[in-house]
């Protein structure tokens, strides 16, 4: 019993039962008493997405900051993806896992095409899923740390969505995730107040608006971003766009007192 | 001998081919016949009947048509037992497509998904393969009204108008002579049924009570599926009937009008 380098593995005196000295897991229970730990923490991560429904089309905003904790780290982050012609997302919350999620998709999309005997996904569908997908992470205990935004259209039909990474999921005509949730939706509705069918120009007004007052009072948002647009003709995304320009600081010259 | 290469599904024989799929094709050849007809507003499933005892339970509308999913049905030829087996799986592949992306899965995609099971069982595993063809009925918004067979091998393709089961072969001679692609609307779609139907099943008269006839229309963006109900059969096979007797009496007019009758 004691010859080193031996254990009682090597001779099974019954498989898959109990081995003195470890751990059983017992049959029928998920992996919970393995004892690993998943990250429970973004790392690198990016702020609020805003979307809204307009008369015609969806648009999607969202900035291209990756913020390590306090420290604007990366700045030309892209966070919005053209899924296909019918759908685009964008995620705030953990970059790494937007990468992550963005590619399993690609590759779902390229599985769809190639095979031929399916039809394009449309945001209702990819919506569904990423729900499915990220409850099901969050049920194991091992989450993607996103808050996602679905925008595009379903059979005909805008489509508008959020999911989260506990799987919350709805859908809505304005969406926004993290402090745009505070800032951009009430915007949006007070605008909807005033006139319910926004026509293009004046969603992507409205979008930018939302974006300056988050760069104004988002302590991680930054001026870079990037807009989509999807119409039934498809997906359009503006990359790069810059609002530094329409910002205002002279107020800064008469705070003193923190210097 | 051919034997030695029969019993294992796993192993191809000198010639190329898998007997036990041969075989099984063979198994659904002694089966009732089912045929299926796409028109250009809906599609037909007649099936015929072998369990007519007086005894039975009718417990099932039909023995031989299953409704998978809202928009699609099928049709199968074969032992039952494991045609049960696969319309559970096809039922249970629809709903988890549903689940996953909420919106009905697309009918190639249903199809191709039980065809891979289908095939697995053709290559590995030593199990012998479903003795089961079967006959797909379907719309979506991909291709619209679809009609799919599949056999024990795995394969499957796309028809206007095909059959299964037993004298499948005489009457898939028949519906090429006598279907007309996209001329063909549900109500003759259904007479041509009926009448394939009465050729190839060894009766003289066609029986009610030995047929089942399904039809798959959309309507109001709903699709509808149909099980005939006994009555409305009687009365399609009464049309038919008539057409016939109007058919034989224009031929002999013919004949006696063209006054060649008699080189017999």
């Amino acid at each position: 019993m004691a010859v080193p380098g031996v254990c009682l593995q090597d001779f099974p005196l019954w498989s898959g039962g109990p081995t003195p000295g470890h751990f059983y897991n017992f049959p029928g229970n998920s992996k919970m008493n393995t004892g690993k730990s998943h990250t429970m923490y973004p790392s690198t991560s990016g702020t609020s997405v805003v979307g809204l429904v307009y008369d015609g089309g969806v648009m999607l905003a969202a900035d291209s900051l990756g913020s390590y904790g306090s420290l604007a780290r990366f700045r030309d982050v892209k966070r919005l993806f053209k899924v296909t012609d019918k759908a685009a997302l964008a995620c705030s919350g953990d970059i790494a896992d937007y990468q992550f999620i963005r590619e399993v998709i690609e590759q779902k999309v390229r599985d769809d095409v190639c095979g031929g005997y399916t039809r394009e996904l449309n945001a209702g569908a990819l919506h569904c899923w990423l729900t499915r997908v990220l409850y099901n992470r969050r049920s194991r205990f091992d989450p993607l740390w996103l808050e996602c935004v679905v925008a595009g259209y379903k059979d005909d039909e805008p489509f508008l969505g959020y999911v989260d990474k506990i799987g919350t999921a709805f859908e809505a005509k304005e969406v926004a995730t993290g402090f745009g949730l505070h800032f951009a939706v009430p915007m949006i509705r007070e605008a909807r107040e005033k006139k319910q069918n926004l026509s293009c120009d004046e969603a992507r007004k409205l979008l930018t608006e939302c974006l300056k007052v988050l760069y104004y009072r988002d302590c991680r948002a930054h001026f870079k971003y990037q807009l989509a647009d999807i119409t039934p003709e498809g997906v359009t995304i503006h990359d790069d766009l810059n609002l530094k320009k329409e910002t205002n600081w002279e107020v800064a010259n008469y705070i003193s007192g923190y210097e | 001998m051919a034997r030695r290469y029969d019993s294992k599904t796993t192993i191809f024989s000198p010639e190329g081919r898998l007997y036990q799929v041969e075989y099984a094709m063979e198994a659904i050849g002694h089966a009732g016949t089912c045929l299926g007809i796409l028109a250009n507003d809906g599609i037909v499933l007649a099936a015929e009947r072998r369990n007519t005892n007086k005894l039975l339970d009718d417990v099932f509308l039909s023995d031989k048509i299953y409704k998978i999913d809202e928009d699609m049905a099928c049709c199968v030829a074969g032992i039952t037992s494991d045609a049960n087996v696969l319309t559970n799986e096809l039922r249970a592949i629809a709903q988890r497509h549903t689940l996953q992306f909420g919106e009905p899965i697309p009918c190639e995609q249903l199809v191709m998904r039980l065809c891979d099971i289908k095939q697995a069982y053709t290559q590995y595993g030593g199990k012998r393969p479903f003795g089961v063809s079967i006959l797909y009925m379907g719309w979506d918004t991909r291709h619209g009204y679809q009609l799919y067979q599949s056999d024990p091998s795995g394969n499957y393709s796309g028809w206007k108008a095909t059959c299964i089961g037993n004298s499948s072969a005489a009457a898939v001679s028949i519906l090429k002579q006598e279907y007309k692609v996209s001329e063909t609307d549900l109500h003759q779609a259904l007479l041509l049924a009926l009448k394939v139907m009465s050729k190839t099943l060894d009766m003289t008269k066609l029986n009610a009570e030995k047929l089942e006839l399904a039809t798959l229309v959309r309507n109001d963006n709903k699709t509808e599926i149909n099980v005939i109900s006994v009555e409305e059969v009687k009365e399609l096979i009464k049309e038919h009937e008539q057409k016939e007797a109007e058919a034989e009496a224009a031929k002999q007019d013919k004949q006696s009008g063209s006054g060649k009758s008699s080189d017999k």
